[in-house]
């Protein structure tokens, strides 16, 4: 298989990657207005009772709980959306040729911060999930720090791979 | 860097345009220009020594060797 052109590795993967963005951007907007939104709403709840076919009686009641679940899957999306941005940004310099640039090196360290803040606000969420009593699970996985060390190695490689391709070019 | 290129001086001396020299050797344009500049980061020998039979020199008149930017003196 081709690795980059039409139909390539390349290309399929930023095609799925495209399908992802849209997804997870969609996800993110949503937990974005829930986020901004869940504190302030029982303090709308007055204004929300005056609306016609809302009984008196209206009461809106969101527990810490509830939105800590909340803040945990924004920042997760916000995670996922920054690292698939980041591979686009990638994949657009392996079609048009030229992947061992320094800008690549920094865009898979980037990844790797990114897959860390993931795995940091995991830990803090789980904590405030105990402290506010919400469904927060950690699920620890090996994986997930091992394909971390792997981005960060790939972000060496490609540092020094940059390097080379640079001695490459100005070789006479 | 200490590594200092005349080219354009012994291109000047031999009354040939870079244009003639890439036709010659067989380099781009583009690549002399890089060697020209001082931009270089490597010379092949095989470019060398193809710049030096159709210039008819040696490679020390293309290249210096300068420490701190100061050309070496010698005791000769």
């Amino acid at each position: 298989m081709k690795a980059i052109g039409k139909y390539s590795i390349a290309s399929i993967l930023a095609w799925g990657l495209h399908v992802a963005r849209v997804i997870v951007f969609c996800a993110f907007v949503g937990l974005s207005i829930a986020a901004v939104f869940t504190p302030i709403l029982p303090f709308l709840a007055p204004a929300i009772e005056r609306l016609p076919g809302v009984g008196h009686d209206a009461t809106i009641d969101i527990s810490g709980g509830a939105y800590v679940e909340i803040m945990n899957h924004f920042v997760t999306f916000g995670v996922m959306l920054f690292i698939i941005n980041r591979l686009l940004e990638i994949l657009r310099t392996l079609r048009l040729g030229s992947p061992f640039v320094k800008e690549n090196a920094d865009r898979f360290r980037q990844v790797g911060f990114g897959l860390l803040l993931g795995e940091a606000a995991k830990i803090a969420f789980l904590i405030l999930g105990e402290i506010f009593d919400a469904d927060v699970d950690l699920n620890f996985e090996m994986t997930t720090w091992i394909a971390m060390a792997a981005v960060f190695v790939l972000a060496e490689v490609f540092r020094q791979g940059a390097k080379m391709k640079e001695e490459q070019d100005l070789t006479v | 860097m200490s590594i200092g290129v005349k080219l354009d001086r012994v291109l000047l001396d031999r009354g040939m345009s870079l244009t003639e020299l890439s036709d010659r050797v067989g380099v781009t344009i583009a690549n002399l220009s890089i060697l020209k500049t001082g931009k270089a980061k490597a010379i092949r020998f095989s470019t060398l020594e193809a710049i030096c039979k159709e210039l008819n020199c040696q490679p020390g008149e293309i290249l210096s060797f300068t420490d701190d930017g100061r050309p070496i003196e010698h005791d000769d």
